[in-house]
């Protein structure tokens, strides 16, 4: 029911779920460059990897489908309009606008998109949102002397996700009072239906900013400060996380290196 | 111990103060209740025992720290903790271990520090079972518990809480007094803010508000003898009190200040003449 966009973390014990996050973000990061570059053949061995990745991980191919679904009509649109308005040899007579480039960059594109989707699912699929945010935190720590607040960002994500389930309840809460009274948000065209979500949403900013002033006392009242903390998970590698790193890294570059290689 | 002396404070500088020169004493390990209607200035008192509020006149001293002083802040608010109406509104982690690490984490505390800690507040409490559990996902008397567990990982010398069992279900209450009394007996001093009679008739002792002022202070058993003054600011008594009032004015010989089920039964009992109290 309550899902945060790209698939929810499911818990498990597989070598993925094991990873250091930072391992996992790190290669997500590394291998979105790789798909956005890639030709026919890299695209093959992405497409193995992933495919890899995902059995490693132990997530069904229902659960990573369910992950591409709210996008099936993003990626159809994707792969019509390249497929459409591409110049070059018709496919069919009867067809001109339908071209062998089309095809194959419709196919391209939106492989390349379905790819980055099914990469960030596994990743938070297979990582908890707090090793997540913990994982983020300790990647940006070389950067606090840049001015980059590494603790404050994480706490205020980590903030954000915890009440994700707390402000839906709200306006589950909110719209059932208001059915009781008469409301109808079921029913009317769209327009009619977007000026009813008006008014659970001007309540619900209300309510949450209040709160934020509650949440802001109880924070300070527990020693809250800018700067930084200490966690009750403090992030290791262990030789594994090494490894693993080493291995994807070196294989991803050696993988946009074969393009530069006269083959 | 935390020190009032002569508290004055107003949300609003055209409105009459919510405090009125407020003085009062805790002592480390006390079990303080602290009752009145509502806008009597209960929530406003305590909130100064952290800092979270400064006197606008007199002062708050925590251990001989005083509020005033922005740098003692981190040091008062680890001395006393506070739990808030709406645990809602105060938990900050993903999981229940993590919200209760989040104050040894602001700390500074080593991982190792803090898992010992979050482990020991959470049996406290006895939430262990579910540190793991996404906050969302427990009763409103869970979420309390994972509130107070957050706030004695901090080691607090004083635990205030505001009106911890609002809208809990009888098991829910019955859990969190318990933790409440537990945390008296390991010594922490405990300032329990409260519209229920019956919860602090076992407290050492009773503070009556009303309207920004001190109207009582004194154990359980002097304050609820004066159920007239109480009434009077549109407080009640323990029902069995207020029973014993009642046979009292009917011309029964029974005590005046009596405060539970039981002293009430042995009252009766003796008056009736059959059981010769004791059992139930």
């Amino acid at each position: 029911m309550k899902t945060l966009p790209l698939g929810q973390f499911i818990p498990g014990d597989s070598p993925v779920h094991r990873l250091d996050p930072r391992v996992k973000i790190l290669t997500v990061l590394l291998l979105s460059i790789v798909i956005l570059n890639s030709g026919a053949v890299e695209g093959l061995v992405v497409t193995a990897f992933l495919l890899a990745a995902v059995v490693l991980s132990g997530l069904s191919a229902g659960r990573i489908a369910a992950a591409l679904k709210p996008l099936a009509w993003f990626f159809v649109l994707l792969f019509c309009l390249h497929l459409f308005f591409t110049d070059g040899r018709p496919v069919f007579a009867i067809l001109p606008a339908v071209t062998h480039e089309g095809l194959e960059r419709g196919t391209a594109v939106t492989w390349q998109f379905v790819a980055l989707v099914v990469s960030a699912a596994v990743l938070t699929m297979t990582t908890a949102p707090s090793e997540l945010v913990g994982g983020f935190e300790k990647l940006l720590r070389p950067f606090n002397r840049l001015g980059v607040p590494s603790h404050d960002i994480a706490i205020m994500v980590s903030v954000a996700l915890r009440f994700v389930p707390t402000l839906l309840e709200e306006v589950e809460r909110m719209r059932e009072a208001q059915v009781a009274r008469g409301a109808d948000f079921g029913r009317g065209g769209l327009i009619r239906r977007l000026r009813k979500m008006a008014t659970l949403v001007i309540p619900l900013v209300l309510c949450t900013f209040r709160r934020a002033d509650e949440l802001a006392l109880a924070m300070e009242g527990r020693g809250y400060h800018r700067g930084p903390r200490t966690y009750l998970r403090e992030l290791k590698f262990t030789r594994v996380d090494y490894a693993a790193l080493l291995a994807v890294t070196a294989f991803l570059i050696g993988l946009e290196a074969l393009r530069f290689l006269p083959l | 111990m935390i020190t009032a002396q002569h508290l004055v404070y107003r949300y609003d500088p055209k409105d009459a103060p919510v405090l009125d020169r407020v003085s009062l004493e805790i002592l480390e390990g006390q079990y303080v209740a602290v009752i009145g209607p509502n806008g009597c200035g209960k929530t406003t008192l305590v909130k100064h025992f952290n800092a979270l509020l400064v006197p606008q006149d007199g002062e708050v001293l925590v251990d001989g720290l005083s509020t005033r002083d922005a740098k003692a802040h981190r040091e008062i608010r680890r001395r006393v903790g506070m739990v808030f109406q709406n645990p809602d509104n105060q938990i900050v982690g993903m999981s229940v271990e993590e919200d209760v690490a989040f104050g040894p984490g602001n700390l500074g505390l080593a991982p190792a520090e803090i898992r010992g800690r979050v482990g020991v507040a959470l049996e406290t409490v006895g939430m262990l079972r579910l540190a793991r559990r996404a906050p969302h996902s427990l009763s409103g008397g869970e979420k309390r518990l994972v509130a107070i567990a957050g706030v004695l990982a901090m080691r607090p010398a004083y635990v205030v809480l505001d009106e911890p069992t609002s809208y809990l279900d009888p098991a829910g209450r019955e859990r969190v007094l318990n933790v409440l009394w537990d945390l008296r007996q390991e010594g922490i001093s405990v300032i329990h803010v409260t519209h229920s009679m019956e919860e602090i008739v076992d407290a050492d002792r009773v503070v009556v508000m009303s309207e920004g002022k001190i109207l009582r202070d004194g154990a359980p058993r002097d304050v609820f003898r004066e159920a007239d003054a109480l009434r009077a600011v549109g407080l009640s008594t323990p029902q069995v009190t207020e029973l014993m009032g009642r046979l009292r004015a009917l011309g029964c010989e029974v005590r005046p200040d009596v405060l539970s089920v039981e002293e009430a039964f042995r009252e009766i009992s003796a008056l009736v003449g059959t059981g010769t109290g004791g059992g139930r």
